[in-house]
C-alpha cells in the first residue's frame, strides 16, 4: 500500500494516459474556478472527489496533495458564512479512496500524512438528544477540533471522531485498520482497536519502541 | 428475470474482462473472468497475479502488488471466487485465496504493513515491513468491511470459515470457524467428531485474547 510506489508503477502503462489527463484537467479546473483559500502546486484531485464549490473558501490545500477516487472534503457550515479555513491540508498528504473528511470547526492535517481507504475524520457529530425530532433534522453537535501530526499513517477503515475539545495525534502516529479514535495521542504512538488504545509507543529516554503507553511528554519530541 | 437495461453494464464488464484477459500479461487467467471496468489492476503488476476460472471482481476493487515483491506470483485467486466491490488486496509476499471463497464489500487483505519505527522520517517514506503470507481456505465467506492483515509469518484462515462484518483478523484460525470482532475472536466452530457446530470454549477465546492484546501481529 505504498502509494507513491504504486503511482510510479501505474505510470508505466501507456494506456493510463487517459485517466491521468482527466485528473490533471479536473485539478486545473478546480484551481481556476474554486475559491480555495490557497492551493499549492502539483496537487492532484480525482474527478469523482466531492468538494463543494460554495464552501471551498474555507479549505486550504498545500502542495503535492493527492486525493483519490470518491474521497470527499465536506464542510457542515452554511456556504455564505465567512471565516478562517476549517480544513487545512499541508504538503505531501495522500487521501485515498473513499476517505471522508467532514469539518465544522477545524481539521488540520499536517504534512506527509498518509490516509488509506475508507477513513472517516469528523470534528462534529449528529445531535440526537431531542427525542421528538428525527436525528436528521437535529443538526450537528458543537464538536471539537482535530489536528493530525506530520508523518502519521491512518490505516484502512479507521475513524477519527472528536465530539468536543481538541483531538491531537502527535507526529508519526500509526492508527491501525478499523480503529476508532476519540482521544488524543502523543507523538510516535501506535493506536489500535475500538475504542482505540495505545499498544506501542516510542520511548524517547530509552530510544526504543516499547509495548503499551509510556509516560511520554505531551510536547513535540525532538528526535 | 433480468432487467433488460442491465444489459449495458453487463456488456461493458464483459468487454473490459475480455480486453484485460487478452492484453494483460497475467501469470494465469482462467475462463469466464469478469472484472468491472472501474477496478484498478495495473498492467505492469499483472504478471504477479494468478487468476483461476470464473473469478468475479466487482466495482472499484484494487489488486496491488508492491514493486519489492519477488517470486513467481504474489496474488493467487482460485476458481469461482468473488471479490466484492471496493476490496483492497495488497500483496508483497503471497496472498492465496483458495477456490469458492466469497468476499464482501470494503474488505482489506494485506500481507505487509507500513514500517513506522524510524522516528526521524514520516511513515509515508519508510516503505513496507517485511510482511508475511496469507492463505484463505476454500469455501470461506468474508463479510463486509473485514480487514485481514499479516505483518509477519503466515496467516491461515481454515476452510469454510465465516468472518463477520468489520472484524479485524491478525492471526490464523482453524477450519470451520466463525470469527467476529476487533480484535477477532472465535465464537463458533464445527466439531468434526460430534458433527455439530459448537460455541467456542472459554479457553479458546481466552487464548485468542492473549495473543491479540499484546500487539498487532
Amino acid at each position: 500500500m505504498s502509494t507513491g510506489v504504486t503511482r510510479r508503477a501505474q505510470n508505466q502503462d501507456p494506456l493510463n494516459l487517459g485517466p491521468r489527463l482527466l485528473r490533471r484537467l479536473y485539478t486545473e479546473w478546480l484551481r481556476r474556478t474554486y475559491p480555495f483559500v490557497s492551493m499549492g502546486s502539483k496537487v492532484s484531485i480525482h474527478h469523482t472527489c466531492k468538494i463543494d464549490r460554495m464552501k471551498a473558501h474555507r479549505i486550504k490545500l498545500g502542495s503535492h496533495i493527492r486525493m483519490e477516487k470518491d474521497s470527499s472534503l465536506g464542510i457542515s457550515l452554511p456556504p455564505e458564512q465567512e471565516g478562517d479555513p476549517v480544513i487545512i491540508i499541508e504538503d505531501n498528504c495522500v487521501i485515498h479512496w473513499r476517505s471522508q473528511i467532514g469539518a465544522k470547526n477545524l481539521i488540520h492535517i499536517e504534512r506527509d500524512v498518509l490516509i488509506a481507504q475508507d477513513v472517516l475524520i469528523v470534528d462534529q457529530n449528529h445531535a440526537y438528544e431531542d427525542i421528538h425530532t428525527p436525528i436528521t433534522d437535529q443538526g450537528f453537535t458543537e464538536g471539537g477540533r482535530i489536528r493530525i501530526g506530520e508523518g502519521t499513517f491512518i490505516a484502512h477503515g479507521a475513524a477519527i471522531i472528536c465530539s468536543q475539545g481538541e483531538l491531537v495525534l502527535g507526529r508519526n502516529c500509526v492508527v491501525a485498520a478499523h480503529s476508532v479514535v476519540t482521544r488524543s495521542a502523543p507523538p510516535y504512538s501506535v493506536l489500535y482497536g475500538n475504542p482505540a488504545r495505545i499498544i506501542r509507543q516510542y520511548d524517547p529516554l530509552k530510544e526504543e519502541w516499547v509495548a503499551g503507553p509510556v509516560r511520554a511528554p505531551q510536547t513535540e519530541l525532538v528526535p | 428475470m433480468e432487467d433488460p437495461l442491465s444489459l449495458i453494464p453487463r456488456v461493458t464488464t464483459k468487454l473490459f474482462s475480455l480486453w484485460i484477459k487478452a492484453t494483460y500479461p497475467f501469470a494465469a487467467a482462467g475462463h469466464d473472468l469478469s472484472v468491472h471496468p472501474t477496478c484498478l489492476v495495473s498492467r505492469c503488476i499483472a504478471p504477479r497475479i494468478h487468476l483461476g476460472n470464473s473469478v468475479v471482481i466487482r466495482k472499484d476493487a484494487w489488486l496491488n502488488v508492491l514493486p519489492e515483491a519477488t517470486g513467481e506470483f504474489n496474488i493467487k485467486i482460485g476458481d469461482n471466487c468473488l471479490i466484492g466491490a471496493q476490496n483492497v488486496i495488497s500483496a508483497k509476499n503471497l496472498i492465496e485465496i483458495e477456490h469458492d471463497v466469497i468476499i464482501g464489500t470494503s474488505v482489506l487483505i494485506q500481507d505487509h504493513n507500513h514500517a513506522y519505527e524510524d522516528v526521524t522520517r514520516p511513515i509515508r517514506s519508510q516503505g513496507p515491513m517485511p510482511g508475511g503470507r496469507i492463505r484463505i481456505g476454500q469455501g470461506s465467506w468474508i463479510g463486509h468491511g473485514v480487514s485481514i492483515v499479516c505483518n509477519q509469518e503466515e496467516l491461515v484462515i481454515g476452510r469454510n470459515s465465516v468472518i463477520a462484518a468489520n472484524a479485524l483478523v491478525t492471526r490464523s484460525f482453524p477450519p470451520f470457524s466463525v470469527i467476529v470482532g476487533n480484535p477477532a475472536r472465535l465464537t463458533r466452530q464445527y466439531d468434526p467428531s460430534k458433527r455439530v457446530w459448537m460455541g467456542a470454549t472459554a479457553r479458546q477465546t481466552a487464548a485468542v485474547d492473549v495473543v491479540c492484546s499484546g500487539e498487532i501481529r
